[in-house]
C-alpha cells in the first residue's frame, strides 16, 4: 500500500520560525517530525510514500533520514483538500493510507491502522485519539451506531491525522470524511500521539519520546570526559563531545557531534540535535536545540526551542512562566528562536517571546 | 463469534495437529466455551470436539496424537443454544465423509433442515451450520463433482458465513466467504486459511486476504478462488505482511480493554434482546425471586457490586435481599423458603460455586446469571440467566459488567411491573458517554501520579464508587478506597490533606448530601472529582453526563469509570490487559 502524506501547511502556530523551516523538517531526538512519520508508515508495511509539500520542499527532502522510497508533490489546489487532491493523482491504488507529516506518534499506531483495515474488511478505517480543550486539530468525531460521525463540537475524541481511505471525487477532505464514514471503522488510539502545532508541542515531544527509556544508550564514538557526569536515561550519539565536569542528568538526547561545554547542566527532557554547541556553565532543561545551533556560555535554557543554526549570546537567560501556553497542562512557555536568529549577550527573555 | 482454522500439507506432517491447535489458541479470544478438530489422512476423516477451554479440551481428548495432512479447526463461542459436545464443530454429513466449520449464522436453516431431513437426512446436533455438510452431501448424490455440490450448497444459504469443508478422500479444504473474516496464508509447502492472520503469522507472513463472495479451495500447492463465477487472478491478492500483525485482533485498539469498552453498547443490547428471547426463563426467575422470603445475592468482585447495585433497587422495593461476598458465605444460613441469585461472568467462579453448593444442600432455589452459556454455576442452577456481552479478554471486568447492569435492571423492571423498553436506549447513552473519553483520559493520567483516592457515593452510587475503586485497585495499582459518602466524618476524612483525591460518584440521586461531602473534602484541600449525572456537584474537575431517563444513569457512569481506570494505568506503563497477580476467571478457593 502507498501513503500520502501532507506537509506543506503554513505551521501558524509556530510562527514565525515556520517563515524558515517547514514544521515537519523539525529534528527532534535525531530525527525530523516528518521522519518520525515515515520511520512508523515503513515499520507498518508502507512500500512507496507521496508527500506533498510547498516552497519548502527541498528541506523536507532533505529531512528524511528513513530507508523508503518516497516522491514529492508541489501543492497547487489550496487548502488541505487541495493538498489530498494532488497527492492522490500519484496515488494507483484503489485505497491509500492518508497521514499528515506533524504527528509524532509510535510506530504502533500506523501498525495497528493498517491491522484494522486487513482484519476489518472495510475500505476505510478512521483512527481516533482522545482529547481535552484546545486539541482539535484535525476535527471531531461522535460514535453513533458503531460508526464515526464528523462533528465540530460535543466530543472529546478527535480525528488523529491518519487514516486509510478509498480514492474519490471530493470538494472537501471533510465532507468527503463524512460520506465515507458511513462505510469505516474506527479505533481510538491510546498509544503515545503529538499532532505538533506549537511550541508546547515539541517540547512535549521530546518527554513523550524520552519517557520509555529505561536506560541510557552511549555511543562508543561519544568522547565523554572521565569527570562528566552521566544520568541514568540519556542517548549519547557518535561523536558528541561531553566536555569535563558537565553534568548530563537527563532524560537528556545529545545528538552527532553536539558539544557539551565544561559544567554544564543538561536535565529533564531536553534534546541538543547534532552539531549543536552548547558553551561552558549552561544549563538546559525542557528545551529543544536545533543542529548546529549555539549557546553561549552561562546561559539558562527553559522550556525553550532554538531554531537550526540560531545563536544565543553568552549570559542569556530564559524565563518560562507565567506562560500561557495554547496546549497542555504544564502552564510554562519559554522562548521561540527561529533558524539562523540570533540573541544577544546577556539579556533575560521573558515567556512566550518569539523571534 | 467464532475462530475457524483450515491447515493442509503435502508432506505427512505429524507436527500438523500441535500446529493447528496452537493456531487456534491465537484464535481464542473469538470464543472459548468449545472446540473441535477434524483431520483427514487419506480416505480416513476423524473429528474430535467437546465442549470447555482449548487447553482442557486438547488433552482430554488427546487432540495432538491425530494424525493428517488436512486440518480443520474451530472454537465456538454459543449466543444461542448451549455449548455442549455435540453443537461442537466440526459437524459432518449422514455418511460422516464430509467436515465442515462454521462462523457466522445461517438464517434459513430451518427451512434447509426440514427439505433436507425430508429427503431423509439424519441431524446431530441444532446447530444452523450442520446444514451445510448435509447440503454437499445431498448435491453429491445428485451427481455434482465435489465443488460444484460445495458452491451449490453456499449458493442454498442465507446469511453470514466464513465457512471450510473437507471431503474424505480429497486433499482440498473448501472455503466460502460472506460478511465473517476469512484470510488464506501461503506457506512453505502447506497452505493455512483462518478467521484471522495473527493465528498463523508464526508459519508464514504471505496472506490472501478473501472478499466477499469468494469461493473455492485451497491444497498444499494451489490456490483456487472464484466470484460471480469468475475466476480470480490469485497472484494480484497476495500480500506479504511485513509489520508486527500479532496485535491484528485488537482491531487497531492497543488494549482489549479499550475495545471491551468501546463494545459495551453493543454487549448490553444483546444482553436484553438476549433476555427477551429467553423471557420464559426470566419470568420463572422473576417467580421464584418473588415468592421466597429473602433473595441472597451471592457473587464476587465486579460481579458483586453488580449484585449490590441490584440489591439496593430491590431494597428500596420492600424486598429482603442479602448481598453476600461469595467467599463469606458461611455467615449466612439459608432455608428453602430463601432464594438465591449467583452472578458470575464466567459461570466458573470458585467462590459463587462452593456457596451454591452450600445454599443447594439447604434446600435453597437457585438463578444464576453468567456470561458462558451452560456454564458450571449455570448447571447448578434451577434457572439460568444470560449476560450476551461475548467473549471478554482483558482481565479487569468492563463490558460484562455493563451488561450485568442491564440483565439485573430488566429484572428489577419486569418484579416492579414497569416496562422495560426504556432499556432499549441504554446503548445511546454509553455511546454518548465515550465522547467524553477526553475528560476521563485527563482525570485517569491525574490520579496515576497519586498513590491513594477515595471514591465516593451515596445510594445508588456506591456501588459504582466500588467498581470504580476496584478498577483502579486492579490496573492502575493505586490504592484507592470507596464507601459511603456519609461516613467520611465517621473516620475515613483523616486522612485526607492537601491534593488527596476523592472521585465522587453521582447518579443524580441524594445530590444535596452529596454537595455537603464534596464541600468537607474540598474544606480539607482535598482536589475533588466527579461523575455526575443531570445535576453538577461542583468539584474541583467534574464530568457531566445527561441522561433524558435517570433509570439509565449507570450505563451513563460505568464507562467513566472504566476509562478513568484504563488511561491511569497507561499512564503509569502497566499493560490493563494483564495485571499482575490476577487471573481472568478464577477457580481456586
Amino acid at each position: 500500500m502507498k501513503a500520502l502524506v501532507l506537509a506543506a501547511g503554513k505551521g501558524e502556530g509556530l510562527r514565525p520560525y515556520t517563515e524558515k523551516e517547514q514544521k515537519e523538517a523539525i529534528t527532534i531526538l535525531g530525527k525530523a517530525v516528518i521522519s518520525h512519520v515515515l520511520y512508523g508508515l515503513k515499520k507498518a508495511g508502507i512500500e512507496e510514500v507521496v508527500i506533498v509539500t510547498n516552497e519548502h520542499e527541498k528541506q523536507i527532502q532533505d529531512a528524511i533520514n528513513v530507508d523508503i522510497p518516497f516522491e514529492t508533490v508541489r501543492q497547487k489546489r489550496p487548502g488541505i483538500t487541495g493538498a489530498v487532491l494532488d497527492g492522490m493523482d500519484k496515488i494507483p491504488d484503489d485505497e491509500f493510507l492518508l497521514t499528515f507529516g506533524d504527528i509524532i506518534a509510535e510506530p504502533e499506531f500506523y501498525m495497528n491502522l493498517m491491522n484494522s483495515y486487513i482484519t476489518g474488511n472495510s475500505k476505510a478505517v478512521f483512527s481516533l485519539v482522545p482529547v481535552s480543550e484546545g486539541m482539535q486539530t484535525y476535527g471531531l468525531a461522535k460514535i453513533v451506531d458503531n460508526r464515526i460521525e464528523i462533528v465540530n463540537e460535543g466530543s472529546t475524541l478527535a480525528l488523529a491525522g491518519a487514516y486509510i481511505i478509498p480514492k474519490g471525487d471530493f470538494t472537501d477532505i471533510l465532507e468527503y470524511f463524512k460520506k465515507i464514514s458511513p462505510f469505516s471503522r474506527y479505533f481510538i488510539w491510546s498509544g503515545k500521539w503529538i499532532d505538533i502545532g506549537y511550541p508546547e508541542d515539541l517540547i512535549n515531544a521530546i518527554e513523550v519520546l524520552l519517557s520509555d527509556l529505561n536506560n541510557s544508550i552511549i555511543s562508543d564514538k561519544a568522547e565523554i570526559s572521565k569527570t562528566a557526569v552521566i544520568g541514568k536515561k540519556v542517548i549519547i550519539e557518535d561523536n558528541a563531545i561531553i566536555d569535563d565536569y558537565s553534568v548530563i542528568k537527563g532524560p537528556a538526547y545529545i545528538g552527532k557531534n553536539a558539544y557539551i561545554g565544561n559544567y554544564s547542566l543538561i536535565r529533564d527532557y531536553s534534546s541538543i540535535e547534532s552539531e549543536a554547541k552548547i558553551g561552558a556553565y549552561c544549563e538546559v532543561a525542557h528545551s529543544l536545540v536545533e543542529p548546529r545551533a549555539e549557546i553561549g556560555s552561562k546561559s539558562y535554557l527553559t522550556y525553550t526551542i532554538v531554531g537550526r543554526e540560531a545563536k544565543i549570546g553568552a549570559s542569556v537567560v530564559t524565563v518560562s512562566y507565567p506562560a500561557n501556553p495554547v496546549r497542555g497542562r504544564e502552564r510554562k512557555l519559554g522562548a521561540l528562536i527561529s533558524p539562523n536568529e540570533e540573541v544577544y549577550h546577556g539579556q533575560i527573555i521573558g515567556p512566550n517571546y518569539r523571534k | 463469534m467464532c475462530g475457524i482454522i483450515g491447515v493442509i500439507s503435502k508432506n505427512d506432517e505429524k507436527k500438523l495437529a500441535t500446529i493447528t491447535v496452537q493456531c487456534l489458541e491465537r484464535l481464542e479470544y473469538r470464543g472459548y466455551d468449545s472446540v473441535g478438530v477434524a483431520s483427514m489422512e487419506g480416505n480416513e476423516l476423524e473429528v474430535r470436539k467437546a465442549k470447555g477451554r482449548i487447553d482442557e479440551v486438547v488433552k482430554r481428548l488427546n487432540i495432538l496424537s491425530m494424525t493428517g495432512r488436512v486440518f480443520l479447526g474451530h472454537t465456538r463461542w454459543a449466543t444461542h443454544g448451549e455449548p455442549n459436545d455435540i453443537n461442537a464443530h466440526p459437524h459432518t454429513d449422514c455418511t460422516n465423509s464430509i467436515a465442515v466449520v462454521h462462523n457466522g449464522t445461517i438464517k434459513n436453516f430451518r427451512e434447509l433442515r426440514e427439505d433436507l431431513e425430508s429427503l431423509g437426512h439424519k441431524f446431530k446436533s441444532e446447530t444452523d451450520t450442520e446444514v451445510i455438510p448435509h447440503l454437499v452431501e445431498e448435491f453429491k448424490k445428485r451427481g455434482m463433482d465435489s465443488f460444484s455440490a460445495f458452491k451449490s450448497a453456499i449458493n442454498s444459504i442465507q446469511g453470514s458465513y466464513a465457512v471450510l469443508a473437507i471431503i474424505k478422500g480429497e486433499n482440498k479444504i473448501y472455503f466460502a466467504k460472506k460478511d465473517n473474516p476469512l484470510i488464506i496464508g501461503l506457506g512453505d509447502k502447506m497452505n493455512f486459511i483462518s478467521s484471522d492472520i495473527p493465528s498463523f503469522l508464526p508459519y508464514t507472513n504471505k496472506v490472501l486476504i478473501l472478499i466477499d463472495g469468494d469461493v473455492g479451495y485451497i491444497t498444499p500447492d494451489e490456490i483456487y478462488i472464484e466470484n460471480e463465477g469468475k475466476k480470480v487472478n490469485v497472484l494480484d491478492r497476495i500480500k506479504i505482511i511485513t509489520w508486527d500483525a500479532s496485535a491484528a485482533s485488537k482491531e487497531g485498539y492497543a488494549h482489549y480493554m479499550l475495545k471491551e469498552i468501546h463494545e459495551s453498547p453493543r454487549a448490553v443490547d444483546d444482553t436484553i434482546s438476549g433476555l427477551i428471547s429467553d423471557i420464559e426463563d426470566v419470568k420463572n426467575a422473576i417467580k421464584i425471586l418473588e415468592e421466597s422470603k429473602r433473595i441472597i445475592v451471592i457473587a464476587a468482585g465486579t460481579s458483586y457490586h453488580a449484585g449490590l447495585y441490584f440489591s439496593l433497587l430491590l431494597q428500596r422495593e420492600g424486598f429482603n435481599v442479602i448481598p453476600v461476598i461469595a467467599s463469606e458465605y458461611y455467615n449466612i444460613k439459608t432455608n428453602q423458603e430463601d432464594s438465591i441469585l449467583a452472578i458470575s461472568q464466567s459461570g466458573e467462579t470458585y467462590d459463587v460455586m462452593i456457596a451454591l453448593k452450600e445454599f443447594k444442600a439447604n434446600g435453597s432455589k437457585i438463578i444464576s446469571l453468567t456470561n458462558v452459556i451452560d456454564s458450571a454455576i449455570a448447571r447448578q442452577s434451577d434457572v439460568k440467566l444470560y449476560t450476551r456481552a461475548g467473549p471478554e479478554i482483558g482481565v479487569a471486568a468492563t463490558k460484562t459488567f455493563t451488561s450485568q447492569i442491564a440483565a439485573l435492571q430488566f429484572l428489577y423492571s419486569l418484579i416492579k411491573g414497569d416496562d422495560y423498553t426504556y432499556l432499549n436506549k441504554a446503548k445511546d447513552v454509553i455511546r454518548r458517554s465515550l465522547d467524553f473519553e477526553g475528560e476521563a483520559k485527563l482525570i485517569g493520567e491525574e490520579l496515576s501520579a497519586k498513590s491513594n483516592a477515595y471514591y465516593l457515593g451515596r445510594g445508588l452510587s456506591l456501588p459504582f464508587a466500588m467498581e470504580g475503586a476496584l478498577k483502579i485497585k486492579e490496573i492502575t495499582y493505586l490504592h484507592a478506597e470507596a464507601y459511603a459518602a456519609g461516613e467520611s466524618k465517621h473516620g475515613p476524612i483523616a486522612l485526607v490533606e492537601k491534593d488527596f483525591p476523592v472521585v465522587f460518584i453521582n447518579l443524580g440521586e441524594l445530590v444535596g448530601e452529596l454537595q455537603n461531602n464534596v464541600q468537607e473534602m474540598k474544606a480539607r484541600k482535598a482536589k475533588t472529582y466527579a461523575i455526575s449525572v443531570n445535576e453538577k456537584l461542583n468539584t474541583d474537575k467534574e464530568i457531566l453526563l445527561t441522561v433524558e431517563d435517570e433509570r439509565l444513569s449507570p450505563f451513563a457512569v460505568t464507562p467513566i469509570i472504566q476509562l478513568i481506570a484504563y488511561y491511569s494505568a497507561v499512564k503509569r506503563g502497566n499493560d490493563p490487559d494483564k495485571p499482575r497477580n490476577l487471573a481472568k476467571t478464577v477457580t481456586v478457593g
